[in-house]
Parts: C-alpha cells; structure tokens; sequence
C-alpha cells in the first residue's frame, strides 16, 4: 500500500499540485476543481497542502447512503463513483478533515482517488514536499494515528 | 448462538456487518417486511428528482445476504414472545432467537385531519411509497406537501424540478423546525419562493375532501382553500413498536437503550429509528431518527451481540441537504440557547450564512446555508463537538487551527506520518 506523504518544510505554495490535479480530473487548470489544496495561512507561516487520507474505517464511506464510496483494494483509495453517487453532501459532512468537496457542474462529491496509483500532485510537486511512499509503520494504521492525532488539539500550542 | 435481526436498512445492516466482523460463524436471521436487497430510504428523494437511477437505490447485491452468512425471511413480525424468546410472524413458522436485534426503524404518521386518506394521498418514506409517486409526478401536475421536514422539502424539490405546481403548507411560523434556526430557515424559505413554491406557513389543514373529477380539495383555517391533484403527508414519523405489546420493553418516545444498546428485556438490542438512544451531550435518551445516528447504534449493537464490551459515545443528530439551489445543514444544537455563545461568520458573502454555538469554548453545534464550502465546516467541527475539545481562539481561526495541529503533528511525527496522517 503506498501513500501520499509531505514534507511540510519543503513546501512552497507553488500550488502545482492543485493545478496538476484539476487538469488530470477535469481537463482544464482550474484550482478550485483540485482536490488537493494547499493551506497557506501566511501569519502563522504554515503552507499545508491537504488531501484525502484514505482513512482506515473512512468516515465518509461509512457513511455514505448511496453506497458510493469504496475502498480500492489495489491503490488502498477511498473512491467516490461517480455514477452512484447522487450528491446528498453527506461524505462532506462527515470528513473530519474538510477533504471532500463538490463538484458544481455534475453535482456530486469529488475528492483525491490516488490518480488509480500515479498521483498527479506528486508528480507535478517541484520541491519534493509531496512523495508517494510505501506505508511504513509510521501510516500502518490511519486510524490510529488519527486518534493520536486528536488528542494533540487538547495541547495548547 | 441464533442471532435475529428485525429490519435490513441502515440499523439492520450495520449491525449484520458489525457482527459479521466478530463472529463468522453464529446463524443469522434477518426478517424484513420489504423487498430482500435492502435499499437506501436517503435516496428515494433523489430518485423522484432524477437524480439518480432505480437501479442505484439497491445498496447491497442480491446475493448479499448468502454472501454473509444470513438468512432473510421476507415476513412481518406479529408478537415478540420474550420469555420464550421467539418471534411470530404473519405468514412463516415462529423464529427463534438468542440475541435479538430490534431495528424496524420508524413509519410516517397522518395528522388526524378528516379525509386526509383514500386515492392521492401519499407519504415518501419506503420505495412502495416512491413506486406510488412516480406516476403522480407529471409535470403540469400539482402537489400540496403537509409539513416542511427534511424529506417533505427534499419531495417538494423534487416535485418543482419536474415542473409540478408545489404547494408546501406548515402549521408553524417557520420551516424545518427541527434541522434548521431561524435565519436558515429564512434563506431556504426565500429561494423556496424564489423557485416557484407556494409556501403556506401558519396554515392549519382543516379537512380534505376528494372531488368529483377526482382531485383533492383542501380547506384551511385562513380560508385560502385549494384544489390539488394529489398529497404528500410528511408531518413526522413514530417508531414501528406494536409488536412489542404485552413484552414489558421500556418504551418512552420509543424502545429505550443503554450505551450497549440493549434494551430492558434480556438478549434484547434496538438501534436505529425505533430506539431511544443516549446523547452525546449526555442527559435524557434522545431519538433522533438519522442515517447517521441508525449505521453507529447498529455498529455497536452488532458488535455488542457479538460479545464485545463497546459503549456508544452518543448520538449528533446532524443533516445535510441541497434544494432550491442552496445546501443548508445542521449539527449538534444549532438554536440560540442561553448560556452558549453564538459566533456567526461576518466575512461571508451576501446569502451564505455560518454559525457555530459554543459553550465555555467547546463547540456544541452549528449550521450554514448556502454554498457547499461550509459543510465542509461543520465536519472539521464533529470531532470537536463529540470530543469536548474547546477552540482556541476565534472559530474563524478553525482552519488555521487544524493547519497549526497537523503541522505540529507532521513535525513530532515526521513527514513519513504526512498528507497519509
């Protein structure tokens, strides 16, 4: 199983990955079709481009009412199909993330697939921030890093 | 270990799954009053809209049931016999059980309003129902929707997106009352109007009578009556429970559960519509009759007949919709209440509208309308809500606060632990 990790000191908010992903899902370079969107909050310094996760029991595909969202046993995705999905929103509000977005012109949920195994982002990333990695041990297990991951929003900063 | 499953939609499946996980090899019975290949009750709006194919409300395969080990009985359940943990049922042989899971879910209610039944009266609840609307939904064709919930709004869409006349009539002063607050519900209620739909609030149905070129006339308490060719009735729904007379079951607003979902009859789970379940903000047991709330408190149930020690961690009623051309959702509580502090997004544009509610700065609720951006809100919100963790800070810093964590988390954990987490 590999994954799209990021280096977030080598980001640089060239938003590429944005531009890469929009043209491969939808044939033009518009950033708003991206599933993959950098954060940039320039106060604080902190550039964080941010996808899906592919949760291990995924939130959305839990529960999605349309039995659209799977797992690709192969890439390890969380995918959307697009012919079952029939827009209800309910994957957007169940990410815990705010990796799932709509798409305004065919009116259904959208969000990253992994490119079917070559993630596009991670090719067209001219820093190297963003690799596609074979899980190791530090992603073995989404969810419970997600846990852990909770648990650091009680810490003040 | 026979385990009996009353119900095969959210509830009823997830717990099969959930169970199935655990133990592989225990016989499953599930009894269900509908079609064997269970179907999505969410998105029988969507199919009346044509938003979606016939075909695409069937979220499981027909051969789901073989697949995992079950045994589906298409039957209605008559009487639970608790003490000699049987079941009888309309037409098949009695069945028995060792763990028994109530998940019958809920069915419409008609509001005692004379002439209110009979030809061109319709609910939209099971896909019978559906199957009954299609060919009343013609356009040129007027509908009269009684009660403005989440699916009375989602059938009167998509009745106006077939180019039906759309008449909505509510007995209160306002829409949704119960997924939407005030000035959300005044969004929705100005692009309702916008669309086309006549929308009657304060109006009391007094009676219905069918006329003689078989229409149905509709009087009302301000006089305004009118003529319509057929009704939708969604003025609320009550947990399916007549079986369970003469058995003891504690029954409140509906079967009453514990964090285990077991109900007060030994052996005995409901998860689902038909349950009363325990809040995550604590207090009394709530129903809130969701898709969501139904596939966690069938998890658990299932896990929980399968002898694991899981507790629920409560149910967040939550709601997400587009219609009339705007996305309204709720979470949590989301009406002014005292002693919490309402924060509202001042940077928004005209017509898009968020609002979180906070107590002690730990966010307890929220809602939005307009755009679908701001759902996404709401669901950076949930694990905060059920986790009681408090914002630092401004909710307008919620992104940058989820940014700051994650880079602290990327940080501590190195970017092998990146964008995968």
């Amino acid at each position: 199983m590999r994954f799209i990790t990021m280096d977030i000191k080598k980001c640089v908010v060239c938003r590429n990955c944005e531009y890469a992903c929009s043209f491969q899902h939808t044939g033009d370079f518009n950033r708003a079709d991206s599933n993959i969107r950098v954060a940039y909050h320039d106060d604080i310094k902190i550039c964080l481009p941010q996808t899906c996760m592919h949760c291990e029991d995924a939130w959305c595909m839990e529960i999605c009412p349309a039995a659209a969202i799977t797992k690709n046993e192969e890439t390890g995705a969380v995918e959307i199909d697009s012919g079952r999905c029939a827009g209800c929103k309910m994957c957007i509000l169940a990410c815990p993330f705010g990796n799932i977005h709509f798409d305004k012109s065919n009116l259904i949920s959208r969000k990253c697939n992994l490119c079917k195994g070559e993630p596009q982002c991670v090719a067209a990333c001219i820093s190297g921030a963003l690799q596609y990695v074979t899980a190791g041990d530090s992603c073995r297990n989404n969810r419970e890093i997600f846990q852990r991951f909770m648990a650091t929003l009680h810490t003040p900063l | 270990m026979q385990l009996v499953i009353i119900g095969n939609s959210a509830a009823g499946l997830s717990a099969l799954e959930a169970f199935r996980k655990r133990d592989r090899t225990s016989p499953v019975t599930v009894i269900t009053k509908e079609s064997t290949i269970p179907y999505s009750r969410v998105l029988l709006p969507y199919y009346l809209r044509g938003k979606t194919t016939f075909k695409n409300l069937f979220i499981r395969s027909e051969d789901y049931y073989s697949q995992m080990g079950a045994t589906c009985i298409t039957d209605a359940v008559v009487k639970l016999l608790s003490e000699k943990q049987t079941l009888i049922l309309e037409n098949s042989a009695p069945v028995s059980y060792d763990r028994l899971l109530i998940a019958t879910g809920s069915s419409p209610v008609k509001p005692p309003i004379p002439g209110l039944e009979g030809k061109g009266i319709h609910h939209l609840w099971t896909l019978a129902d559906v199957e009954n609307l299609m060919p009343c939904f013609k356009k040129g064709k007027s509908v009269v929707v009684l009660g403005s919930g989440f699916v009375s709004l989602q059938g009167a869409w998509a009745a106006l997106s077939r180019g039906l006349d759309v008449t909505v009539v509510e007995l209160l002063s306002r829409i949704m009352p119960n997924a939407l607050d005030d000035h959300g519900a005044q969004i929705l209620t100005a692009s309702m109007k916008q669309s086309g739909v006549d929308l009657r609030i304060n109006t009391r149905t007094l009676k219905v009578e069918q006329t003689h070129d078989g229409k149905l006339k509709l009087y009302f308490n301000n006089g305004h009556d009118l003529v319509s060719d057929f009704i939708i009735v969604g003025t609320g729904v009550r947990p399916n429970i007549d079986f369970l007379e003469g058995t003891g079951i504690e029954v409140d607003n509906g079967v009453v559960v514990n964090h285990h979902m077991k109900t007060t009859l030994p052996h005995v789970y409901a998860a689902g519509d038909v349950a009363q379940v325990p809040s995550t903000f604590g207090g009394p047991c709530v129903i809130h009759a969701l898709w969501p709330t139904a596939l966690e408190t069938g998890r658990i149930a299932g896990a929980c007949m399968a002898g694991e020690n899981i507790s629920y961690e409560g149910s967040l009623n939550m709601n997400v919709t587009q219609m009339f051309g705007i996305t309204v959702a709720s979470m949590g509580k989301f009406m002014d209440v005292e002693g919490a502090e309402t924060w509202t997004d001042k940077t928004l544009s005209h017509g898009q509208y968020l609002k979180i509610l906070m107590k002690d700065g730990v966010p307890v609720g929220a809602t939005c309308a307009g755009g679908s951006e701001l759902v996404s809100t709401l669901g950076l919100l949930r694990p905060l809500i059920r986790e009681k963790i408090s914002i630092q800070g401004d909710p307008a810093a919620l992104k940058k606060m989820l940014a700051q964590n994650m880079t602290r988390y990327h940080q501590a954990y190195g970017k092998g632990a990146s964008c995968a987490l």
